[in-house]
């Protein structure tokens, strides 16, 4: 598994670097990942669906409890065979509807990182590792649907997508905390097999969780950024929002549907009413689309919806009719993409008031699509029928009326794949400039690939039961329960074969009463243009994002360096003292003191004072250096040459700095410190804190066993006398690496700011 | 200060001085594991004669008699710095773990070579391109800028 996961990244990798000697072969050499991860799922097909999950267990940071966890038990198995197997003919086809180019190449490359992406994701068992490659998954995308960089609603679709689901995967990785925190365990199997007791935290958590697998899958509410990202070009929609990237959010809720479901009360119905309301809002929207592809857009909202609802559910039943659901609707509506494809790359539209005549001009794509679209309407004999009737008898269980909104829905679906394949390649009276299509030759990847997925879909649907063992053990996987469907190319006369029927006969008589539906549309639209439309929401709710943005930084970003200095000093100050004095502390002030001593710090305390009063820069600084120098000589005397050495050092170079900024400084305050009382304010407020740390930590001082183990070993461990050196260099070297990294990055960025500054100066502007 | 002033005497005179500076600052970071001083110590002294240096003649000055990237000296420190600690792995120690071999030189006895001296030539380095390379960049020669206040 991750020999097919490192494949995907070299395979990137290569089409990125050498982009112009492939330019040509570039979509072939893609289609080596999703190829690979093809044999992979056939090489262990059997004994995973057997019920022995493939393992594989990479230590990264045991002692964070972080490792590199794969698990693929049968429920994987079915996502990666839809990746795969939708992946393979997709690729094959980009090869044909791009023209080779280096922008086509980085696509194939981006496509190539998002297969991977997915295959890591369905396969990964730690939470984490989930979400790293959601995140890819994510970012691949709006790279993908922003394909067309030019255009201004290409560029704002992939935002929309990005931020949508960008920002429901934030919301998931804090339900995974929370989740993982009161599971004690990041691990998926160990989580679903001992799911948490339901207490506000965790759930809290499942919400989180439902909140970026509905974002991610498109459902209601936010189910607007898939129609948007119809702006990628057809091979990306087909493959991330037919088969992919809306099927993450589906795996993730049927992964955890049955914990959460066991977990929290509210799952259930919550899951069920969301599907169902993006499942019925999904199949209206698609019957008032003139676009083939934004019609195929609503449609797969409809339809994940109902695999939504199902997977969702956590009641094996359902799960099952959603497993079979998914394999379905991957082969249909990929197919189906693939032909507007096609059409597109052929004619030049998809808008079907244009399409005329196409059956005659282009018959096997006709043949295509009429196979997938039976599949699509879920007619008898095809692979849709089988599915849907699964999924029918296992609501039928359940409550009479989800069916009757399932039928609803379905009804709606049978009426808009009439219109999707009248509209393509019907003869109609065309409003303006008709277009005529082109016979594709037999062995054009155009007409083969939608033509094998479509194929795939016309036999399964005559021998269902090949499937069987694979739904029923994925639906095993995560249920824990096994034949709790059946997959049948005839269901005989039972109840649910009526709503099937019923919904495909309303279906029809609604497509045979396009003038009746036309109206009704209408009068819907008359009265729903007064309630909110998600896509007007998220439009209005940027520029509202971007106005709370800058207010807030305009308060926080103020620029004003006194301003920070004083948060973070306040901040300091203030944190440790109400967690000091909220444990009873004692304070002890440390006795004697020999006369050398009381003398050096009443000079450093002159110095401090003096220099509050004094307006000269210049002066100021001395002053300061003064009192390092002091503190040094109490060093000394405390028996420390290291550290006064060091300090000594550090003082002389520090006032040298300080003199070079003095350069570009007036010469004299505009007022002594003692004039300004907020600032005055806040160094006695840190002068106090200081004095009470230094009571504090007096008494709270006990004999150090670190001291003495650090002094016992120095010679003998690490062959030096100067323990403080030691100390830096050998026992806690380790920091010292970590501070000289940040003293560089510390530098650098000094640096960066000082330096425009003083050039600037310099040239007068 | 004006940038063009310069003194012949003054610049000799620094020379003279910062030249011991310097193999002073390579006496503390080598004799830093047993007396007092170390590579942070040693940098700092080295950062001062390069202050010295600048203040015979700015900037120009410094450039020519010390011809090195402060950046580079950053990144070279940082890079002995984090290998000193991965070396540690070859003979099968933990990151940063040190060890030791006790050389005899002809005419000087013998002398323990300590691994983690490299460690902190790293910190050495790091600090002397640090001083080097704040001095650089405040010590600008040109006209005083308006900063404001």
């Amino acid at each position: 598994m991750i020999l097919v996961l490192l494949l995907h990244l070299l395979v990137a990798i290569a089409l990125a670097v050498f982009h112009r000697r492939l330019d040509k072969r570039a979509f072939l050499l893609g289609a080596v990942g999703p190829a690979a991860t093809l044999l992979w799922s056939l090489a262990n097909y059997d004994g995973v669906v057997a019920g022995a999950p493939v393992e594989q267990l990479v230590s990264w940071v045991p002692s964070l409890d972080l490792d590199i966890v794969f698990r693929v038990d049968a429920y994987a198995l079915v996502f990666l065979l839809v990746i795969a197997g939708a992946g393979v003919p997709i690729f094959l086809y980009s090869q044909r509807y791009f023209t080779a180019s280096r922008r086509a190449t980085i696509f194939a490359a981006t496509m190539t990182v998002f297969a991977g992406a997915m295959v890591g994701l369905v396969a990964a068992d730690h939470l984490l590792a989930l979400f790293v490659f959601w995140e890819l998954t994510t970012i691949s995308s709006y790279l993908l649907i922003g394909y067309k960089d030019e255009e201004a609603s290409a560029r704002s679709a992939a935002l929309h997508a990005a931020l949508v689901t960008g920002a429901g995967g934030l919301a998931m990785l804090g339900g995974m905390v929370l989740l993982a925190n009161e599971a004690g365990t990041y691990v998926i199997s160990e989580l679903t097999a001992n799911p948490p007791p339901a207490t506000t935290a965790v759930s809290v958590g499942w919400a989180l969780v439902l909140i970026g697998a509905v974002t991610k899958s498109a459902q209601f509410p936010f189910h607007a950024w898939l129609p948007g990202a119809m702006a990628a070009p057809t091979p990306a929609s087909a493959f991330l929002h037919s088969a992919t990237m809306v099927k993450a959010g589906i795996f993730l809720v049927g992964r955890l549907g049955v914990a959460a479901a066991g977990s929290v009360d509210w799952w259930q119905p919550v899951v069920l009413t969301l599907g169902a309301t993006t499942m019925v809002l999904g199949g209206w929207r698609a019957l008032r689309q003139t676009d083939l592809k934004l019609l195929l857009a609503f449609g797969t909202v409809s339809q994940l919806g109902f695999i939504f609802l199902l997977m969702g559910s956590g009641d094996p039943e359902l799960v099952f009719g959603g497993v079979a659901l998914l394999l379905s609707h991957a082969l249909f509506k990929a197919t189906l993409f693939l032909v507007v494809g096609a059409i597109d790359h052929e004619t030049g539209t998809r808008d079907l008031r244009r399409l005329s005549g196409l059956r005659r001009s282009m018959p096997g794509l006709f043949w295509v699509a009429t196979a997938a679209s039976l599949s699509m309407a879920a007619v008898p004999l095809m692979l849709g029928f089988a599915a849907k009737e699964a999924a029918f008898v296992a609501l039928l269980d359940e409550n009479v009326w989800w069916v009757a909104i399932a039928a609803a829905a379905s009804t709606l679906t049978v009426a808009y794949t009439v219109r999707f394949l009248r509209g393509a390649f019907g003869d109609h009276d065309v409003d303006r400039d008709p277009v005529f299509g082109r016979r594709l030759s037999a062995g054009d990847p155009l007409l083969t690939s939608p033509g094998a997925l479509a194929l795939a879909s016309v036999v399964l649907g005559l021998v269902p039961t090949v499937l069987f063992p694979l739904t029923d053990a994925a639906t095993a996987a995560v249920t824990g329960v096994a034949k709790a469907g059946k997959l049948v190319v005839w269901p005989g006369w039972v109840p649910a074969l009526a709503w099937s029927l019923a919904s495909l006969a309303g279906g029809l008589f609604l497509a045979g009463r396009s003038d009746l539906m036309r109206r009704a549309g209408d009068r819907v639209a008359t009265v729903s243009s007064h309630l909110p439309d998600a896509e007007h929401t998220y439009r209005r709710s940027i520029p509202a994002l971007l106005r709370f943005a800058d207010r807030s930084s305009s308060v926080l970003q103020n620029g004003s360096l006194p301003a920070y200095l004083a948060i973070i000093l306040i901040v300091a100050v203030v944190a440790p003292t109400v967690a000091v004095l909220t444990q009873s502390p004692s304070f002890a002030v440390p006795e004697g003191g020999s006369l050398l001593e009381w003398i050096l710090g009443g000079l450093i305390i002159g110095f401090a004072v003096a220099l509050a009063f004094i307006r000269r820069r210049f002066a100021v600084v001395i002053l300061l250096g003064g009192v390092g120098y002091g503190i040094a000589a109490l060093y000394s005397v405390f028996g420390g040459p290291d550290l006064t050495l060091t300090q000594l050092l550090v003082e002389t170079l520090v006032i040298a700095l300080f003199a070079f900024v003095l350069r570009h400084l007036p010469a004299t305050f505009s007022r002594p410190v003692t004039a300004q009382l907020p600032r005055l304010a806040v160094a006695l407020l840190v002068g106090a804190f200081v004095f009470g740390a230094g009571l504090f930590v007096n008494a709270a001082r006990q004999p150090s066993s670190v001291a003495a183990t650090y002094l016992e070993q120095s010679v003998p461990e690490a062959a030096g006398s100067n323990v403080v050196n030691v100390i830096l260099v050998d026992f806690r070297a380790f920091d010292t690496l970590g501070e000289i990294t940040v003293l560089v990055a510390a530098v650098l960025g000094a640096a960066g700011l000082v330096i425009p500054v003083i050039r600037n100066g310099r040239t007068g502007s | 200060m004006k940038a063009t002033r310069s003194s012949a005497i003054l610049e000799a005179g620094v020379i003279t001085v910062a030249g011991p500076l310097l193999v002073f600052s390579l006496y503390l970071l080598l004799a830093g594991h047993n007396q007092p001083g170390g590579g942070f110590a040693g940098g700092l002294v080295a950062g001062i004669a390069v202050l010295l240096v600048w203040a015979a003649g700015g900037t120009t000055t410094v450039r020519r008699v010390l011809p090195l990237r402060s950046t580079v000296l950053m990144g070279t420190g940082l890079v002995v710095a984090a290998l000193t600690g991965f070396a540690s792995f070859i003979p099968g120690l933990e990151f940063l773990e040190s060890g030791y071999v006790e050389v005899s030189i002809p005419l000087v006895g013998e002398v323990k070579f300590v691994s983690a001296l490299l460690f902190d030539i790293g910190v050495y380095l790091v600090v002397v391109g640090m001083s080097l390379g704040l001095i650089k960049a405040l010590g600008e020669e040109g006209e005083p800028a308006e900063v404001g206040r």
